[in-house]
């Protein structure tokens, strides 16, 4: 199966290919969700080293849940609780281990600052969905413009599209236009 | 009164209009309820569309997530180490601290891996002056057998920093390494075993 392919396969799938033993199908996964399980640590201000430690931990806790996780689970949902969790745990070691007895402990967790975290990191996730959705121009579009780290100018997108420079602008607001439709539809706005 | 549509919109959010346009806009905005709100969704959509790059892990964290796969779930074939993540199942950071009790600085912390029948028990001590940490250990099996002269490595960033072998009832020791996040690996002849995260960051 091309790469493709597999990425036009929705979660339930993959898991499916990922519990007969396809690498490919878990590769998937990873490159799909990576971003949403990093953004938490980062979202907790966690330090680099911290990040790549929770997202390492959660990732492996991925993989030994997948068998779980096939039956209508909903892989973000379950990524975001777990990834929310294990920064918690992270947070809460950390003060534990710089704290002292003169120092009165504090519950490490703030509790509403967690509760926004996971609310932004839900909506970042929809709004991902939501890009992957659109007609594969659009998205050519949407990813050229504002995920690509060259920050390529109308001038080198119209090239790349083979589009009139002046139809780069009226493109966009069609293709943020469809975008805003598939968030509503998801709930968001 | 004319609405502002979404790329007249997108475009004064960039930039991209003349001092007149930008004026009529504005105008526009001020007066108008519903082109505000759609300005505001706008923007945040393509500020959730520019943030998002922000959130990339690392190449070779990445990677490291992609291969993970290969060693848990593939079955071990022919010839090939069959590797295996243990458990953490016991971590005394995870327990109350004791009422009392006084201390200097941080205490050992003693972790207990699990996986299948063998246990590895491991205790880090953290030395201050030197911001190094000592890491002693012994793999234990649930029946009466020693792993002697059973190779351990200490890894970080994805390479082997130290190496070690059991002595005869099984236990090790990595003296004064380099405070750093380390997975430990025991070579059995059964397979690969792996203590994941044994030791995070700074800590």
């Amino acid at each position: 199966m091309s790469l493709t392919k597999y990425k036009n396969l929705g979660d339930p799938e993959l898991i499916a290919l990922c519990l007969k033993g396809d690498s490919q199908a878990w590769e998937t996964l990873i490159l799909r969700y990576r971003r949403l399980i990093y953004s938490i640590p980062v979202r907790f201000s966690f330090s680099p080293a911290d990040c790549s430690d929770v997202f390492q931990a959660v990732c492996l806790r991925m993989i030994e849940h997948l068998g779980e996780l096939k039956d209508d689970t909903k892989v973000s949902s379950w990524l975001i609780t777990t990834t929310t969790r294990q920064c918690i745990h992270v947070r809460a070691q950390k003060h534990k281990e710089t704290s002292t007895d003169d120092e009165f402990d504090e519950p490490a967790d703030p509790g509403h600052s967690v509760e926004e975290i996971r609310i932004q990191s839900q909506e970042q996730q929809s709004v991902r969905e939501a890009v992957v959705q659109l007609p594969e121009r659009c998205r050519q579009l949407v990813e050229m413009l504002y995920f690509d780290a060259k920050s390529p100018s109308y001038e080198v997108i119209a090239q790349t599209m083979q589009m009139p420079v002046a139809s780069v602008g009226p493109t966009r607001a069609r293709c943020l236009e469809k975008l805003r439709t598939v968030l509503r539809r998801k709930g968001m706005r | 009164m004319r609405h502002i549509n979404t790329e007249e919109l997108v475009d004064y959010m960039d930039g991209r209009v003349s001092d007149q346009g930008k004026l009529a806009v504005e105008n526009h905005l001020s007066e108008c309820k519903d082109c505000t709100e759609l300005r505001e969704e706008i923007r945040m959509l393509v500020l959730r569309l520019q943030e998002d790059t922000t959130y990339e892990p690392p190449a070779e964290l990445l990677q490291w997530g992609v291969s993970l796969f290969q060693p848990l779930l593939q079955p071990s074939t022919g010839g090939k180490l069959r590797k295996l993540i243990a458990a953490l199942v016991f971590d005394t950071f995870d327990q109350p601290l004791q009422a009392g009790v006084r201390r200097v600085g941080a205490p050992p912390r003693q972790l207990l891996f699990r996986a299948g029948d063998v246990d590895v028990d491991v205790k880090i001590e953290s030395i201050e002056a030197n911001d190094r940490i000592t890491l002693v250990g012994q793999v234990l099996s649930t029946t009466a057998k020693f792993f002697d002269n059973t190779p351990v490595k200490l890894e970080s960033h994805g390479i082997v920093r130290y190496r070690t072998m059991t002595n005869l009832v099984g236990e090790f020791s990595f003296d004064e390494v380099p405070k750093d996040t380390y997975h430990l690996s025991v070579d059995l002849p059964e397979g690969q075993i792996t203590l994941f995260c044994v030791h995070r960051g700074n800590s």
